[in-house]
């Protein structure tokens, strides 16, 4: 990217023209922030409206569900829409609804009546250990691979390596999880095959029940990341400036993490920004394959029975999610690879 | 693609006639990526897929629905080219009979896409920049949002419906087409002989139908592959979740959800709908990718290899150095 | 300007100041750099671009490569460096730098001859420097590396080589990335940064090319400053004679590989024995005003690596006889340290009677 390929700007540059201040770029930053969330905010109500637009063009009806067969008098289910605040036009339903929602209330589900936020931060933590340990083993696993093949180009490693990514990006994170899980769980019962428990129980069992999850969520975003990696890589070891750090002596392991990955890791980073979202479509699947408590379950769950506040606070709370470690990636990238012009990688 | 096949590259008859060690520099065109072995063995496993679709269960060699009590769990044999599921149905007939709903369904996402994305893709560069940047914007952000909880979320909203769900993902499959459409007629719209076009008095959609559409179609064609195994992924993860499964119909994701439940008892069976959705994904990306790789710019070709080595290490030290000297003594 | 008020190069050399090459007799007056028989190939051994080159240079000699593009003289910088391009080897010859072999060192031995023994700046220097670290910084990792400073120390002592190379404000020079200076500061900073541990030897590839001539002129006589403060010596890679006659002691003539001519500066001037010598002194002179005709050395020099039999300077030149293009040429002395490699050399004195315009 930009970095990669910077030359000389023609000597346009010299001392006597004022250098962009500091300070300026902090706010291009700041703006480019305040863009980035005023575009995709909207595009989260729209997404939630439409949710609560689709069901209300369907044919559920969920106080008649709830009441079942015999109770769902009109006159009942009336009383229980008016409770459950269902007879009121959808656009203010919906308006409440969000208002609601920026205060932290998302409703309580149709049919448990259990608050969708208890529901939500009950199961969180769940999703976020897999999804941050798999994280981190994606960066450590792509990354070393990655640099060696780069640092070993045309070798047997590095052939391997990108044999092995072509096959792993064919393959969903969901069937590496049952790979895993045959391997690991079944024929030799080295890990669980499913159930979990939370870290404040005990960090040892809990470490158990989460890796292979994360280990499987890791597997296609350390592809991607290794690949990328490998390419920066090999493209800024061969440009002059490693020669130049070469010849003043630096020793080479400095000259390979201070000088080259620096500069090659941001596209790599970025990649994780952009696998994120898959990462939480696997994270669902592999709930499924784990029976992990997550969020994932719950959104399958209250879509078999339509209940639908619970399925609107899911699909916030992940869409939000998903919005802001974009954009605090992006902004770390940002930061890290700033050029002085202001323009970011 | 596969009706060229049949004709003979002109590359070949002409070459023959040409000297050796000629600099060409047009860009190597579609036929002869199909000398490429990786696009022939894709083609031939996409084709058995296309076959399967069509033709879905009636070629199945047993009925896929038939329960056999006393046949659970068996391993590939004879009668059982691929073994027995939990039921005692036949694996390969229940394979070869679910691809058709899975191929189907994928298809209308894409095809959804396709319409979504492309047409305001080409559409963008010539509407003005107010559109442009809106629908950027719109593609920014569809893009980030994971498309399963949406697939999911439309299935709350209208039922458990895979054609819904699909839909969902039909949409959010549209930024790409958009993204790539929009880059290659950016790139092709600004050709000179299009504005040439646009003085001689033809209108824009004139411009568009005559001289964009047949340059941008290669590049749809290559998004369209590889959103094709994005599409089919999806099927297979929504139908593994029990998305518009109406057991016992097959479906790939289906069979695959129904292995893990008795993974103990057979812990193999499931890498045989994986190994299914792994192949043609893979036959999919490849042909995306060697037609990519493809169209992209030609290259120099000279006939020594050394002096073709020799300028190369020339020109990368020069360049190197940043050396615009000519050959001539300063 | 001064520079620093360091002991001058052999004080600095045992004190062992960042390391160096550990054995070895330190040769105060003695050779830096000697480079025998050098034969490097490229692409793998593909084909030989650099034939039987051997040059000397002794402390506090500025010594000049001239030739055209491909003639091998930045291969053979780049050998002396152990920093060949990817694909290219050193097949035959060594190079020993103040006494030591260092064909074949390691690249650990490497780590502690550069910086420390060697230095180098490039042609290109933007593209040298990392573009996303500030120059300083560059600079106070070196010092920190290899001469152990402490943060403050280094940047004081950044500060004072930036000064010293003639950046006029070197407080806010230090604070920028590469792509903030012009291509006459880069220089001077590739310069600060390359002489900053003291090296014996500066490897300089064609410094000037790239710059205005005013800014050569400058960084011209910061090179000879540095030579003369701190008795380093200078190997000057350049395609200009003119440059090179200006600014270097002793010649060293490349064509297509080969060294043909080499001298002191004033000898090569004076009395060119080599055709080739001789045609690029003529074709230097076009600066003089007056000259109307550009001048040319008509035909191509050959191709990189092509082996010829005999003179490879045979085909352009005016004077060669049937024995140039049979057998190999050796290098004789025609003067005191004058070498030249051709068998018209004697003949060849007045070489403007002989050849017909």
């Amino acid at each position: 990217m930009a970095v990669i390929g910077l030359t000389r700007s023609g000597g346009t540059a010299a001392a006597a023209a004022p250098a962009l201040h500091r300070r300026n770029r902090g706010r291009i930053a700041l703006a480019r922030l305040g863009g980035g969330l005023a575009v995709l905010v909207p595009i989260v109500f729209l997404s939630t409206f439409i949710t609560y637009g689709l069901g209300a063009l369907s044919n559920s009806d969920p106080a008649a569900t709830i009441l079942g067969q015999d109770a769902a008098t009109p006159a009942a289910v009336a009383r229980l829409n008016r409770a459950l605040g269902l007879d009121h036009p959808l656009v203010v339903q919906y308006w409440n609804w969000l208002t609601q929602a920026l205060h932290g209330n998302l409703g309580r589900s149709w049919f448990t009546q259990i608050p969708v936020s208890q529901s939500v931060s009950q199961r969180l933590p769940v999703d976020l250990s897999i999804a941050i340990l798999a994280v981190v083993l994606a960066v450590i696993i792509g990354g070393t691979t990655g640099t060696v093949a780069a640092i070993r180009r045309g070798g047997w490693f590095d052939r391997g390596l990108t044999l092995a990514c072509s096959a792993v990006s064919t393959l969903p994170a969901f069937v590496v999880g049952i790979i895993l899980v045959v391997l690991f769980a079944v024929t030799v019962h080295l890990f669980p095959a499913n159930g979990y428990v939370g870290p404040t129980t005990s960090i040892p069992q809990w470490l158990r029940y989460i890796i292979l999850p994360a280990l499987a969520l890791a597997v296609q975003v350390s592809a991607d990341i290794a690949r990328q990696l490998r390419t920066s890589l090999v493209t800024v070891l061969d440009q002059n400036y490693i020669v130049g750090a070469k010849v003043r002596g630096l020793p080479y392991r400095r000259i390979l993490v201070r000088h080259a990955l620096r500069n090659a890791a941001g596209p790599a980073l970025t990649i994780l920004g952009n696998d994120f979202p898959q990462m939480l479509a696997g994270a669902v699947a592999l709930e499924v394959v784990f029976s992990l408590p997550g969020l994932g379950q719950l959104l399958l769950e209250s879509a078999q029975t339509r209940d639908i506040p619970v399925v609107q606070g899911l699909l916030l709370v992940t869409s939000t999610f998903v919005i802001v470690i974009n954009l605090v990636i992006n902004t770390t990238l940002n930061w890290l690879y700033r050029t002085d012009d202001g323009i970011g990688t | 693609m596969t009706t060229t096949a049949r004709r003979r590259p002109r590359a070949q008859r002409g070459l023959a006639q040409r000297g050796p060690a000629q600099p060409r520099q047009r860009p190597a065109r579609p036929r002869s990526v199909l000398r490429l072995p990786s696009v022939r063995v894709a083609l031939v496993i996409l084709a058995a897929v296309a076959i399967l679709t069509a033709f879905g269960s009636a070629l199945a060699p047993q009925n896929p629905l038939t329960i056999n009590a006393n046949a659970l769990f068996q391993g590939p044999g004879a009668h059982h080219l691929l073994g027995t599921d939990y039921l005692g149905r036949d694996v390969l007939s229940r394979l070869m009979a679910g691809t058709r709903l899975s191929v189907l369904t994928a298809l209308e996402a894409v095809g959804i896409g396709l319409v979504l994305g492309a047409v305001p893709g080409v559409a963008t560069v010539f509407l003005g920049r107010w559109f442009d940047f809106v629908a950027n914007r719109i593609t920014d952000a569809l893009m980030t949002l994971p498309y399963i909880f949406f697939a999911v979320a439309v299935t709350a909203a209208l039922g458990n419906n895979l054609a819904h769900a699909m839909i969902a993902v039909g949409i959010l499959l549209a930024p790409f087409f958009f993204r790539v459409t929009r880059a290659a007629t950016l790139e092709h719209a600004r050709a000179q002989y299009v504005e040439a076009a646009e003085l001689l008095g033809a209108s824009k959609l004139h411009i568009i139908r005559v001289h964009v559409l047949r340059k941008v179609l290669p590049n749809i064609a290559v998004t369209t592959a590889s959103m094709t195994a994005a599409a089919l992924l999806a099927v297979s993860f929504l139908t593994f979740l029990g998305i518009g499964v109406q057991p016992p119909a097959p479906t790939w994701g289906g069979i695959l959800s129904s292995d893990l439940d008795y993974l103990s008892q057979a812990p193999w069976a499931p890498f045989i709908p994986g190994a299914l959705i792994a192949i043609t994904v893979g036959a999919l990306n490849a042909l995306a990718d060697a037609f990519r790789d493809r169209s992209s710019a030609g290259s120099l070709v000279t006939a020594d290899p050394v002096t073709r080595a020799v300028i190369h290490t020339n020109s990368s030290l020069e360049s190197a150095d940043g050396d615009r000297q000519s050959q001539s003594v300063a | 300007m001064v520079i620093d008020n360091r002991s001058p190069l052999p004080d600095v050399v045992t004190a062992g100041a960042g390391a160096g090459v550990s054995q070895g007799p330190r040769p105060g007056a003695g050779e830096v750099l000697r480079i025998d028989d050098l034969h490097v190939t490229v692409h793998d051994g593909a084909a030989t671009a650099v034939r039987g080159i051997s040059l000397r240079v002794q402390a506090g000699e500025i010594v000049g490569l001239v030739g055209e593009s491909g003639s091998g003289k930045t291969l053979t910088c780049r050998a002396a460096l152990g920093v060949l391009p990817p694909g290219c080897a050193i097949e035959q010859g060594t190079v020993s730098f103040a006494g030591h072999d260092v064909t074949a060192l390691s690249q650990r031995d490497w780590e502690r001859v550069h910086g420390s023994h060697m230095g180098a700046v490039f042609q290109d220097p933007a593209s040298y420097l990392n573009p996303t670290i500030t120059v300083g910084h560059q600079l106070t990792e070196v010092l920190r590396v290899k001469r152990r400073l402490a943060r403050r120390a280094a940047r004081r002592r950044a500060t004072e080589l930036f000064g010293a190379v003639g950046l006029r404000e070197p407080e806010r020079v230090f604070h920028q990335i590469p792509a903030e200076l012009s291509g006459g500061m880069l220089q001077r900073v590739m310069i600060a940064i390359a002489v900053s541990c003291d090296p014996q030897l500066l490897v300089a590839d064609e410094p000037t090319t790239a710059l205005d001539v005013t800014i050569q002129a400058e960084v011209i006589e910061l090179l000879r400053q540095l030579r003369d403060q701190r008795g380093m010596a200078v190997l000057f890679v350049s395609h200009d004679l003119a440059l090179i006659t200006e600014l270097c002691d002793r010649v060293v003539v490349f064509y297509a590989g080969e060294v043909v001519e080499s001298g002191p500066a004033a000898e090569i001037t004076e009395r060119p024995r080599h055709p080739y010598t001789q045609a690029l002194l003529r074709v230097a002179s076009v600066g003089d005003f007056g000259r109307r005709e550009l001048e040319v050395i008509a035909g191509q020099p050959p191709q990189v690596g092509a082996n010829i039999a005999g003179c490879r300077f045979a085909e352009r030149c005016p004077v060669a006889v049937p024995a140039c293009r049979t057998g190999s040429i050796p290098s004789v002395a025609v003067g005191d340290e004058h070498d030249v490699r051709c068998l018209r050399a004697e003949d060849a004195r007045n070489v403007d009677q002989l050849v017909a315009r």
